[in-house]
């Protein structure tokens, strides 16, 4: 099996439109939740949301193109952009061949659908656009974005609700795992903020609500009332460890292990018991032949729901036993909010970056502890401490789940 | 113990198939109606379709969900799901897989290229006249792409690897293929995987009859006709194609009726463009080599290719063409059909569909033919088994899916030995 190694890091969030921006924003733990300006929002009792600012889309794709693209497709390419300018790789000396693109998204081209469900149902069928069926489609992305570099390898989506950006990355390091490919453009991305989405996750009642907006968000703490939807991209460059080495280029960290599982209970809820998530840490364990103590800080999926936080907490006792008094554990999503498809990947490299950089994000807004929720969630305040391990676990609708493990690289 | 054998010692074979189609809600039923050469396509009933630029589309027959769901489960499903559920049970029973005892080493990746359409577009119908307030609370975990694979994992208790792969029309071939390399490197012991898709709504036929992807004949006896010279685009279909695919010893262990081997995958993206196939094919070409490769045999010992033959006048020239880049003169020897002759394109689901096919062919010995192919394409000059069914000696098949985006997966599978 080849060594993996994450080379290259491309950050569109509600902190920031690039590595270095974002991730000073979460070590500032200074939130990117704020009210929604992308649609009316009067009917609703508390409309905010992490929206990505400042990226714009004329810099990321010539004009004619934009005007066929879903909100969804720009950000995954501004992010594939970044990624691959951060890691330095030059394509056109590149084997395409040997290059794939897996990315995953939960939700697709929810702006483009409804743009066109209006034609559709005011116009007539005959007006629907032709570049519909070809750009709506959750894998438009990854074909997009392969033509644009010549990246002729593995090709495909994957959608795993909210652990969809966990699961991509993960396959994606199988395939370089298993010699099917040098280098994989892979991550997540989402654009949930349209009024149709934002309405079904209002009506399932698990958005939080609050007067500043930048608390709304309070993993672990007493008083959590619920998620808030965020969007944008977190898109990497892994690449075999001989290739990367071979044209010289800065590693983050390793990839060392992944997995995915289903709790097998329920649609919307997650199991009480955290099984099906403990289950996928154990598993990404196992592959990367680690032992409980040897993980130093998960980053949580923590989405600020009473239920996934307890969960989530009973999961991690569980796997880790008596290590887990010991290990950093913090939620990232109360300064991006809730990525959806894009979280998984984006909260895997900032798993990453915390090895890179030997400094933990903090859980902001926890005030309260919960009786329930006991670890050590960093509160507040970012922590420098040697990181030798750092695993990102995701939760999602459907009842998937996520584990990806990166090291330290020290040579 | 830990099972310590390399991924190329692991051998994956195919001990259920769930297939439901336009000619048959049911396997058998799909499957012998498919070698009787029966046409699935017939005027839309699904939505009115009066006002929409095209009129037929292969819809599947009247199923029973009861079976797996009650009634209030399954409103709160969308079809895909529903189709995904029963094709999933269908397949766990054949293979008498006992899920739930071995659910943590027992996975499910359905693909499907769009997701739960029909709910959205309800739902868009009460966000315009009714306003936000009134949109259903089940919308988001009906319509997600992934619902498929997580609505068949819990139902069935498989709490093993668990996603879903869009490729659009490739997505059912990706669900496969990954799985099958799941199993090779050990995450599991067996997968329940395919594609389900249920693509016949109002947006979608606009939609892809906008991208001039779909036929605009209204005749069902002719509108899809793979490789034929009049051939005028794709025929919108639905359905779902599941596999269960099992490590060979576990299945043997068992003594589960082993239906196939599903012996490799190849996978490759054109690069290209976003709806036309690279120059040649040579895309699909080397997926095809790839999969070739890693099954450790040469073009010439595969018996029999299911196309992805859409009817589309560029698709069918240049998989034609990859087939030839691959095969050489022996291109013209292999037989090579399309399923979507009879049921038409059940897009994220095909994959699935047309691996249940090649299973069942093995399983057999018999391939189907390629219907309403009367007159010959010069561009299309291969022997594409028109209009019968034929019987001969398979050993191994190959399944191919090409899809918007320029994604391209190639499947082989191999008659099960003893």
């Amino acid at each position: 099996m080849a060594r993996v190694v994450l080379t290259g890091i491309g950050l569109i969030t509600p902190v920031g439109n690039d590595v270095a921006t974002t991730w000073a924003a979460l070590v500032a733990g200074k939130s990117g939740i704020g009210p929604i300006t992308h649609f009316d929002t009067s009917a609703y009792e508390c409309p905010i949301a992490g929206e990505v600012r400042g990226l714009d889309p004329a810099s990321v794709v010539e004009a004619k193109l934009l005007r066929r693209l879903d909100q969804s497709s720009i950000f995954a390419i501004a992010g594939a952009q970044g990624a691959i300018a951060d890691a330095g790789l030059d394509m056109p000396r590149e084997n395409g061949k040997r290059v794939g693109v897996v990315l995953g998204t939960g939700m697709g081209a929810a702006h483009l659908l409804v743009d066109q469900q209006r034609v559709l149902d005011e116009k007539g069928p005959r007006r629907v656009s032709p570049f519909l069926t070809s750009h709506m489609l959750p894998d438009t992305a990854t074909g997009l974005i392969a033509i644009a570099i010549g990246a002729r390898g593995p090709n495909f989506a994957i959608s795993a609700a909210c652990a969809t950006g966990g699961a991509a990355t993960g396959e994606a390091a199988e395939i370089i795992a298993s010699g099917r490919a040098d280098v994989m453009i892979t991550g997540g991305y989402e654009a949930p903020l349209t009024p149709v989405y934002y309405a079904g996750f209002h009506a399932m009642r698990a958005l939080a609500v609050a007067e500043d907006p930048t608390k709304a968000v309070r993993p672990f703490d007493a008083d959590r009332s619920g998620f808030i939807l965020g969007e944008g991209a977190g898109i990497m460059v892994l690449e075999s460890l001989e290739h990367a080495q071979a044209r010289g280029a800065r590693i983050y960290a390793e990839w060392l292990g992944a997995a995915t599982s289903n709790d097998a209970y329920d649609m919307v809820a997650a199991a009480e018991d955290g099984h099906g998530v403990a289950q996928a840490m154990r598993e990404a364990m196992a592959e990367a032949h680690l032992q409980p103590g040897d993980i130093d800080y998960i980053n949580a999926h923590g989405t600020g729901t009473a239920l996934n936080d307890r969960a989530e907490t009973t999961a991690i006792r569980e796997v880790f036993g008596a290590d887990a008094d010991r290990l950093m554990v913090s939620s990232t999503k109360p300064i991006i909010g809730h990525m959806m498809g894009a979280a998984g990947a984006v909260e895997a490299a900032i798993a990453a970056l915390s090895c890179y950089h030997g400094v933990v994000p903090p859980t902001i807004n926890y005030h309260t502890p919960d009786p329930d929720c006991d670890l050590d969630y960093v509160p507040n305040v970012a922590r420098t401490a040697p990181v030798r391990r750092a695993m990102s676990t995701s939760v999602g609708l459907g009842g998937h789940n996520s584990a990806i493990i990166f090291g330290r690289w020290d040579q | 113990m830990p099972d310590e054998r390399r991924p190329d010692e692991r051998r994956v074979v195919v001990t259920g198939v769930g297939l439901l189609t336009a000619v048959g809600a049911g396997r058998e039923a799909s499957w012998q109606a498919l070698l009787a050469g029966t046409n699935g396509i017939r005027p839309i009933t699904l939505i009115d379709p009066s006002d929409l630029p095209a009129k037929v589309a292969g819809e599947v027959p009247e199923f029973d969900l009861t079976q797996y769901l009650d009634r209030k489960e399954a409103r709160r499903m969308d079809r895909f799901t529903h189709l995904a559920v029963v094709a999933a049970g269908e397949a766990i029973e054949q293979s008498g897989l006992d899920v739930r005892a071995e659910g943590d080493e027992i996975g499910c990746m359905i693909g499907a290229g769009i997701g739960g359409m029909s709910t959205l577009e309800e739902e868009f119908k009460v966000l315009f006249e009714k306003g936000p307030s009134r949109i259903s609370p089940f919308l988001v975990p009906m319509f997600i792409p992934d619902m498929a694979a997580g609505q068949v994992s819990i139902r069935f208790g498989a709490r093993g690897p668990n996603f879903n792969t869009v490729s659009a029309c490739a997505s059912g071939a990706d669900a496969l293929g990954t799985a099958l390399e799941t199993i090779k490197r050990g995450d599991a012991i067996a997968m329940i995987a395919g594609g389900a898709e249920a693509s016949v709504t109002r947006m979608s036929v606009a939609a892809f009859a906008a991208s001039r992807a779909l036929s605009r004949n209204d005749d069902p006896e002719t509108a899809s006709r793979p490789f034929d010279a009049g051939r005028d685009g794709f025929v919108l279909g639905e359905g779902a194609g599941i596999l269960i695919l099992e490590e060979r010893e576990h299945a043997v262990r068992r003594g589960a009726p082993i239906l196939a081997e599903f012996a490799s995958y190849g996978q490759s993206a054109d690069a290209f463009h976003v709806t036309q196939p690279s120059e040649n094919g040579e895309g699909a070409a080397r997926a095809m080599n790839i999969a070739l490769r890693k099954a450790g045999i040469t073009a010439s010992d595969i018996d029999y290719v299911n196309a992805h033959g859409t009817s589309t006048p560029l698709n069918d020239k240049f998989e034609t063409l990859s087939i030839k880049t691959v095969f050489g003169e022996a291109a013209y020897s292999i037989p090579v059909s399309s399923t979507k002759s009879m049921v038409g394109h059940t897009l994220g689901a095909a994959g699935g569909v047309e691996a249940a096919v090649c299973v069942l062919s093995l399983r057999d010995q018999r391939i189907h033919g390629t219907h309403h192919l009367v007159t010959p394409d010069p561009d299309c000059d291969l022997d594409y088994v028109p209009n019968e069914s034929r019987e001969l000696p398979l050993t191994y098949v190959m399944s191919n899916s090409l899809g918007f985006g320029g994604h391209n997966s190639s499947l082989i599978f191999k008659r099960a030995e003893g």
